[in-house]
């Protein structure tokens, strides 16, 4: 099943982003954007190939995505 | 009135006294005392009387028909700045692109949501955008924005429904950075103790490319009810400044959340949150609302006028709106250095 991800790049690896993210797609990650100015890679990719992107070479951190929601527009505290 | 040399420092140190002076030769000379005179006496000893009795009455901020509350107690109004040359994204529900109150103003407009504009159709974004840079001299009443005369960023990460994932904010995070933007405001946040690696790791690079990105700490404290929450992410990333809501008696606001024990979940600084008056889309046009949403932009607005002043950024200018908050009577665990506080005139 496809999950949505948030990929870090390691410090070091930054400046060969496209190094990791050719990795990573052959990791099975469907790369959806990335963000050169954070080294940060968001995409998705199949519950059973998530796991071992961490341990793509240039990759710090492999999370699930999550969703923010602001209380209703009509609430006091917001 | 005979005081004792720590009675003076303490009662000229107190904000809520217009002065404390020597009495001088006014009432010697004259037969009758000023009504000025009279005042200051009367709250001079109404306030050494109250701190014998242990009972000090709080400062009390409310809106004027010249400017919100929140600008008055973060000084504001005495600051010559105006945002000039300074460049703050906000990143939310988008604009209300036909509000009067930001006509002909420099705005770069996007939307990170998919099949949305960066129209605001919620409210939220409007508002949150009218503190940081709404107008000197807006057309419908009091004064609310800060950053007058910056050139706005309006990204919109948040949809019509008010929700937005990591992919558009982060996104919207990266377009702010490579457009030049001193300051990223974020009145967003969710319910999530742990550090996100992402935020963090955005968080740091963007301080290290010149921008400060400010996060609201989070409202899910229930303060009356004896608990006083967390900050959540992405608030809670060390790189990224956690600000907390204050109200107009300079109290932690019931909702505001707390300094939570991982590392970066300490509030940084606190802003005005309570009953916080700001632009809103036409037809409202304005709108009162709370939270650690509103409190945000009232940092990311003073931190524009920060770096216009002294020409700080990233780092160097976390560093100078933490030292200039003005220290507050309550635990650090709460409004972290204090009230924010603009560069004085």
């Amino acid at each position: 099943m496809p999950e949505k991800v948030t990929i870090s790049v390691a410090d070091d690896a930054v400046d060969r982003i496209d190094e990791v993210v050719a990795a990573l797609e052959s990791g099975g990650l469907q790369v959806d954007q990335v963000l050169r100015p954070l080294g940060v890679i968001t995409g998705s990719a199949d519950t059973r190939h998530v796991q071992a992107l961490g341990g793509v070479a240039g990759v710090a951190s492999v999370e699930p995505q999550r969703t923010f929601r602001l209380p209703p527009p009509d609430s006091d505290v917001q | 009135m005979d005081l004792s040399a720590d009675q003076l420092a303490a009662a000229r140190a107190d904000r809520r006294l217009l002065s404390v002076e020597p009495e001088g030769v006014r009432h010697a000379v004259g037969g009758s005392l000023s009504e000025e005179y009279l005042r200051g006496f009367r709250d001079a000893a109404q306030f050494l009387h109250a701190q014998v009795a242990g009972a000090v009455a709080p400062a009390q901020f409310g809106d004027t028909d010249k400017r919100t509350w929140g600008l008055q107690a973060t000084g504001v109004a005495d600051s010559p700045e105006t945002g000039a040359g300074i460049t703050v994204a906000v990143l939310d529900t988008g604009l209300d692109l036909e509000h009067p109150d930001f006509a002909g103003r420099d705005i770069e407009t996007r939307s990170f949501v998919e099949g949305e504009t960066a129209q605001d159709a919620q409210g939220h974004g409007t508002h949150v955008t009218g503190t940081a840079c709404g107008a000197l001299a807006p057309g419908g009443g009091r004064r609310y924005g800060i950053a007058h005369e910056a050139r706005i960023l309006a990204g919109k990460v948040l949809g019509d429904d008010g929700s937005g994932t990591d992919a558009d904010i982060l996104a919207g995070m990266s377009w702010a950075i490579s457009a030049g933007a001193r300051v990223i405001s974020m009145s967003l946040g969710a319910d999530v103790r742990e550090v996100s690696a992402a935020y963090e790791t955005a968080g740091r690079r963007a301080l290290a490319a010149g921008t400060l990105v400010v996060a609201a700490a989070g409202n899910n404290a229930r303060r009356g009810a004896g608990d006083a929450g967390f900050v959540g992410v992405p608030a809670n990333s060390p790189s990224i400044m956690a600000v907390a809501a204050v109200d107009g008696a300079l109290a932690i606001a019931d909702f505001s959340a707390a300094s939570s024990p991982v590392e970066g979940g300490q509030v940084d600084i606190a802003g005005p949150g309570v009953d916080v008056y700001s632009s809103w889309p036409e037809p409202d046009g304005t709108n009162t609302i709370s939270g650690t949403s509103m409190a945000t932009p009232h940092v990311a607005g003073i931190a524009a006028l920060w770096s216009q002043r002294t020409g700080a950024t990233g780092q160097e200018l976390w560093a100078q709106l933490v030292q200039a908050a003005q220290r507050l009577p309550l635990p650090a665990n709460d409004v972290g250095s204090g009230l924010v506080r603009a560069p004085g005139a």
